[in-house]
């Protein structure tokens, strides 16, 4: 496993960060997206999240010139004829990544170990697009991959025993901890996570909390780092709706059903740190600007 | 005896192949980047010139096969045949409180050496690996391990502990340990030679100053405190390291900044020390050479810290051996840097210390007393060698297990 020549799809914050993730463990990795443009652009994104870990003392300039010399950004798909393990991280779009695993699996020799990243989608469901089901393997890492110790090490219902122990060893390299999960609908941490950040938000419309107050007693009363309406506008506002509507399809339970307050936001474009306005403000390099929230019951709801 | 000196961390193996005879290093080298992209081997047998080798390198074990392997080569080797070597001396950084001198690997001292990796998780994995490693590719050969920290095992307690719960003493170990025992070890001796008298009757405080800078009070041979600690933070202002600060300090940053423990420990560990203070650069030259400029004003700040924090430790320790006889300089910056000497050593009167400005800018890389004539206390420059000292006792395990 040491040794083996990896490459990331995807030049997106998942793709960043597993490829920042794998160059940090001295792994040389190939970041592919659609044009080179893209895969680029992903370079740039990773050369910022490692100036901003200098900025809090995390690692140091000949670290970042060290790590930034393993990741290979291209637009060629093909250079997965070469790679032993090949992760998926695009975005979470069940027919897209059915589509680039039917071309993996022209692509790549039959020992490559395939890795889709997902959070919520179906790894059965994507393997079938192959020719190998049982060589399909879900790991789900979670944003930002850099930070956050955890994988999920999903099974697919296809995914043979040899599939997994690779996966496994691929999250040792990583130096991450690792859970089994068996394929379910959102496996653990987003099934968890998603309820509780629906209920905060309507704990929010119902007037019970400010937004400010809801965090807080999150963070304080149970030890969390966030609280559930900050963490909502890290991962993305439509990200967690995404979430949401797909647990709610897959599980038909009303507790998945996203909260109004939510779906206006949505569609108001408000996203969350990435727009610069969610449940609270964010300047460019994603600080809270405003100490108090945006989203007040009264203006927004009554 | 012809003895393989070996230094494995996670991704490197340094080697050495010392003839204990003639003292000399027969070849030296280093293989890096093992287990990842680009492994490459430099080796330098020590009557020909320096090569390198690329090579996929993917763990200890190939590592110490291409050692081996440069060794035995028709055109850069030493050797002819494995049958040669006649030993292995591995550094180990750790040794707990159990080991005051280094021992034979068995079966045994394995299971001792894993039970201590809670203390030193950054290095001891990789002494064991590297230990491994030689199990496999030099099967039925001797191995000795050599510990960073023996030296100082005879600590007295009120040296060694800390002033927290002591409940947490004896829960995880925490105390002084001390580090660049084999180094302090090796200059002590040397010095007895050079001051012409048995070490036994001396009171000698050394300094280390590498990369990672030390400094030890040796009584009549015996390591009785070292500055660096628990782990080698402790102590001595350093290149990238802190070294001593109020243990709040990093508490308050890491609250106010919301640090990780990751963060908080490069913090201390890779972004302050010279480099943090300066913001020039982590090497001594470079940091003389800003302050001579004054461009930089806190090159000269770096070093002014620098030498001032040496010379309490200097003070604190002659009080310690209620006395002192020499005073060692040693390592990279010791054996290199007249100004860091002349610094740390100005206004040392009272202790009998008294530089030589002249003698002090002629010892460069070379055992010299750069002491004034006629001085109390006697100042002095020596080259480490920490390989043959591992390979000096590796013998001595060695002929010792024979009977």
């Amino acid at each position: 496993m040491p040794g083996s020549k990896i490459m990331v799809i995807g030049a997106g914050a998942m793709g960043q960060g597993l490829s920042e993730a794998i160059a940090t463990a001295g792994h040389d990795v190939t970041l592919a997206d659609k044009t080179t443009k893209q895969a680029e652009r992903g370079l740039r994104g990773i050369d910022e999240a490692m100036d901003r870990e200098i900025g809090r003392w995390g690692l140091t300039q000949a670290d970042k010139k060290a790590i930034r010399s393993r990741i290979h950004p291209t637009a060629d798909l093909w250079l997965a004829e070469d790679a032993e393990i090949v992760l998926e991280a695009i975005p979470e779009d069940l027919e897209k990544k059915r589509d680039l695993f039917e071309k993996l699996d022209r692509i790549c020799p039959e020992n490559t170990l395939l890795i889709t990243n997902t959070g919520t989608l179906s790894i059965s469901e994507i393997a079938q697009a192959t020719e190998r089901p049982q060589k399909i393997i879900g790991m789900h890492f979670l944003n930002p991959v850099t930070r956050i110790p955890l994988v999920e090490i999903v099974k697919g219902l296809r995914t043979d025993e040899a599939t997994f122990r690779k996966a496994v060893e691929f999250a040792v390299m990583l130096d991450k901890k690792w859970i089994t999960v068996n394929e379910y609908p959102g496996y653990v941490t987003t099934r968890i996570i998603v309820p509780l950040i629906n209920e905060a938000m309507h704990v929010l419309m119902e007037g019970v909390a400010t937004a400010d107050d809801i965090d807080e007693a999150m963070k304080l009363g149970f030890g969390f780092n966030v609280g559930p309406l900050a963490l909502a506008d890290q991962m993305g506002l439509d990200v967690v709706m995404s979430w949401m509507m797909n647990l709610l399809k897959e599980l038909s339970e009303h507790r998945y059903n996203p909260c109004p307050i939510l779906r206006k936001l949505v569609r108001a474009g408000h996203l969350g740190v990435k727009t610069g306005k969610g449940f609270f403000e964010y300047d460019k390099d994603g600080n809270r600007i405003n100490t108090t929230a945006t989203v007040t019951v009264r203006k927004e709801i009554r | 005896m012809k003895i393989l000196v070996l230094n494995c961390g996670s991704s490197s193996v340094k080697y050495q192949f010392v003839d204990t005879e003639t003292e000399k290093a027969l070849a030296k080298g280093m293989v890096a980047r093992i287990g990842m992209a680009g492994s490459v081997v430099t080796h330098k047998p020590h009557d020909r010139p320096e090569i390198k080798v690329s090579a996929e390198i993917l763990d200890h074990i190939q590592a110490v096969e291409y050692v081996i392997t440069m060794l035995m080569s028709a055109n850069h080797g030493v050797i002819a045949n494995k049958s040669e070597i006649d030993a292995v001396g591995h550094r180990v950084v750790h040794g707990g409180t159990e080991f005051s001198d280094s021992v034979l690997i068995t079966v045994e001292l394995m299971s001792a050496l894993r039970s201590l990796i809670e203390l030193a998780p950054l290095h001891n994995p990789h002494n064991i690996r590297g230990i491994n490693a030689c199990n496999v590719s030099l099967p039925n050969i001797p191995q000795v391990a050599v510990f960073d920290t023996a030296f100082h095992h005879e600590m007295p307690p009120h040296a060694y502990i800390y002033g927290i719960p002591y409940v947490l003493y004896k829960r995880y170990s925490i105390r002084r340990y001390g580090f660049h025992g084999t180094s302090h070890r090796f200059v002590s001796d040397r010095a007895a030679v050079m001051l012409g008298r048995p070490l036994t009757e001396l009171k000698l405080i050394t300094a280390h100053l590498g990369n990672g800078a030390s400094v030890a009070a040796v009584d009549r041979g015996r390591s009785i405190d070292t500055s660096m600690g628990f782990t080698p933070l402790e102590g001595l202002l350093m290149g990238t390291r802190s070294g001593d600060l109020d243990p709040a300090v990093i508490l308050h940053i890491m609250a106010r900044e919301e640090l990780s423990l990751h963060e908080g420990n490069t913090l201390l560990n890779k972004h302050s020390g010279l480099v943090g203070i300066s913001g020039v650069s982590s090497d001594m030259r470079e940091i003389v050479e800003a302050a001579v400029d004054g461009n930089q004003p806190n090159a000269k700040l770096a070093l002014d810290a620098y030498c001032y924090r040496l010379k309490k430790y200097i003070g604190a320790y002659a009080a310690a051996l209620g006395g002192l006889d020499a005073l060692v300089f040693t390592a990279g910056v010791g054996e290199n840097s007249p100004v860091v000497r002349g610094m740390s050593c100005s206004n040392l009167e009272i202790l009998g210390i008294a530089v030589d400005d002249e003698k002090n800018r002629l010892a460069v890389g070379k055992e010299m007393d750069i002491s004034v004539d006629g001085a109390r206390c006697r100042t002095l420059v020596v080259p480490t060698n920490e390989e043959l000292v591992i390979a000096r006792d590796t013998e001595r395990i060695v002929n010792a297990t024979k009977g």
